[in-house]
C-alpha cells in the first residue's frame, strides 16, 4: 500500500465531500488508523475547503436564529424524558461480570418502567382534575361577579312576569343604568323544543303606544329552568320581555309568543 | 448576554455535547451563513434554503453526540449533514412536483444544458465550474443533486467503473483549484 499515491488518487477529497460509498469509508477510516500522513492530509484539506466555503456565505434572515434556538429548547425538554430511560438502560451495557447486577438492574427496569406508567397515569387524572376544578373556578367566578352586580345599587331588578300564555314564567333582569350591562336571571322557564329559543327584548316606547324592540339576546334554558346570562348591553329600555322564537330568530319579536315581561322603574 | 466568547473546535465540541445553549448560539452565528451557502447552492429558492438551514441546525444539536473528531473536523460534519438535507430536499416528491423536468435527463447533451442553467457563480460550484465539461457533469449530478454513482452510470450509458475513475479524477483537480485560492 503505498499511502502517497492513495493521497493522490481523490481518496481524501471523495471522503470529506462525502462522495465515498460506506466501503471506501471504512478503508479510509483504516488507513488513518495506520498512516497519520493521511489524517494530515484530510485535516489540510478540510481547513482549505471550511476557509473557502466561509468566503462565500450568505447571511439568513434576521428571526431565523430565534426560531432555531426555540427548536432545540423544545427538542431538550423533550429529550430530558428520554435520557432518564437511557440512563438506566446504561446499566445493562456494563461489562461487569456480576451478572445479578445486570439481573437486579433489568427488575429496576421493569419497576421504573411501573411506576412511570402508573405516575403517568395518576398524573393524566389530576391534569383532569385540574382542568375541571378550573373550570368550576371560572364558573364560580362568574356566579361572583353576578352576585355582586346584584347588590350593586346602580343596578336595577326588574322583575318579568309571566303572562297569561306562560303564568308559571318567572325572570329577572339586573340592568346596570352606569355600565349598561344586562344579566338575565330566568328563575322558572320551562324548557323548549330543541327547534325553539327564547329571546330577551328590551322595548322602548315609541309614538302613540308603540313598543320598538332591540333585541338583547337568545337564550336556552337547562331541564329546571334555570340559568344565569349576560345579554347584549341596553343603554335605553322603558320594559324588558321575554318571546318564544324559532331557534336563531333574525326577525322581530313574535309578541304573540309573550311569556314575561316587566316595565323597567326608571 | 453580550460576553464575546471564542472557542477552540474542542471546546466547542464538549460543550455541545453537554447541549450547551450558549455555545450553541456561537455555533450558529459563525456557522449559518456558511452552510446556508452551501445548501443554496443545491436549493435555490432563498425560503427554501433557509427552511432546510433551520432543520440543519436542530439536527446538529440532536445528533452533536454522534460526531467523532477522529473522523474529521466539526464543519465538515456540518457542511455534510447539509449537503444531505439539501438533497433530500430538492429529490423529495413534493419539491419535484412543483419542479417538472428536473429529474435526471436521459441525454447528456440536455444534461450539460441543465448543469448551466442551475450554475451559480461562487463557492464550490464557481471551482467546479473551471472543471472540464465532463467532470463538471458528474460532480454537478453527484456531489450537489446528490445522484448515487450507480444512477449516473446507467443514465449516462457509462460504465460504473468510468463514472468512479472521473469523479476521482474531478475531484483531484477540484483539489488543486481549492489549492490555489
Amino acid at each position: 500500500m503505498n499511502i502517497k499515491e492513495y493521497i493522490l488518487s481523490g481518496a481524501v477529497e471523495s471522503y470529506v465531500l462525502g462522495f465515498a460509498s460506506a466501503e471506501e469509508k471504512t478503508e479510509f477510516e483504516k488507513f488513518c488508523r495506520e498512516f497519520p500522513r493521511l489524517v494530515e492530509a484530510r485535516t489540510n484539506f478540510e481547513i482549505t475547503l471550511e476557509q473557502q466555503l466561509l468566503g462565500q456565505i450568505i447571511l439568513p434572515a434576521a428571526g431565523v436564529k430565534e426560531k432555531v434556538m426555540n427548536a432545540i429548547r423544545q427538542q431538550s425538554l423533550f429529550n430530558q424524558t428520554h435520557n432518564i430511560s437511557m440512563e438506566s438502560s446504561k446499566i445493562n451495557n456494563g461489562s461487569s461480570p456480576m451478572k445479578w447486577v445486570a439481573a437486579a438492574s433489568v427488575i429496576l427496569l421493569l419497576a421504573s418502567a411501573y411506576f412511570a406508567y402508573n405516575f403517568y397515569g395518576k398524573n393524566e387524572d389530576l391534569k383532569s382534575q385540574l382542568a375541571k376544578s378550573k373550570q368550576e373556578q371560572t364558573t364560580l367566578d362568574d356566579r361572583l361577579k353576578k352576585l355582586e352586580m346584584v347588590s350593586d345599587p346602580n343596578v336595577a331588578v326588574i322583575n318579568l312576569k309571566g303572562t297569561e300564555k306562560a303564568p308559571k314564567s318567572s325572570a329577572s333582569v339586573y340592568w346596570d343604568s352606569t355600565s349598561s350591562n344586562v344579566y338575565l336571571v330566568a328563575k322558572n322557564m320551562p324548557k323548549l323544543a330543541s327547534d325553539k329559543q327564547y329571546q330577551l327584548w328590551a322595548l322602548i316606547n315609541g309614538q302613540g303606544g308603540s313598543l320598538l324592540p332591540t333585541s338583547l339576546g337568545l337564550f336556552d334554558v337547562g331541564d329546571d329552568g334555570k340559568i344565569i346570562l349576560k345579554m347584549e348591553n341596553a343603554t335605553k329600555a322603558d320594559a324588558f320581555a321575554i318571546t318564544i322564537e324559532s331557534k336563531g330568530n333574525k326577525g322581530g319579536p313574535t309578541l304573540e309568543q309573550l311569556q314575561t315581561m316587566g316595565k323597567t322603574s326608571l | 448576554m453580550n460576553l464575546k466568547l471564542t472557542y477552540s473546535e474542542a471546546e466547542l465540541v464538549a460543550l455541545l455535547q453537554q447541549q450547551d445553549e450558549q455555545a450553541f448560539s456561537y455555533l450558529y452565528d459563525n456557522y449559518a451563513a456558511a452552510l446556508l451557502g452551501i445548501i443554496n447552492q443545491i436549493v435555490p429558492d432563498k425560503q427554501m434554503a433557509t427552511d432546510v438551514l433551520q432543520e440543519v441546525f436542530v439536527n446538529i444539536w440532536r445528533k452533536i453526540n454522534t460526531y467523532d473528531a477522529v473522523r474529521g473536523r466539526l464543519f465538515t460534519w456540518m457542511l455534510n449533514i447539509s449537503r444531505n438535507a439539501a438533497i433530500d430536499k430538492v429529490r423529495s416528491r413534493a419539491y419535484q412536483d412543483g419542479l417538472k423536468n428536473h429529474s435526471l435527463p436521459d441525454d447528456p447533451n440536455t444534461m450539460n444544458h441543465s448543469v448551466r442553467l442551475v450554475t451559480d457563480d461562487y463557492g464550490l460550484r464557481k471551482l467546479v465550474n473551471k472543471l472540464k465539461d465532463e467532470q463538471k457533469v458528474l460532480i454537478d449530478l453527484s456531489y450537489f443533486q446528490g445522484f448515487t454513482h450507480e444512477e449516473i452510470a446507467k443514465s449516462l450509458n457509462i460504465p460504473l467503473g468510468t463514472v468512479k475513475t472521473r469523479i476521482r479524477s474531478a475531484l483531484t483537480h477540484l483539489r488543486i483549484l481549492i489549492d490555489q485560492k
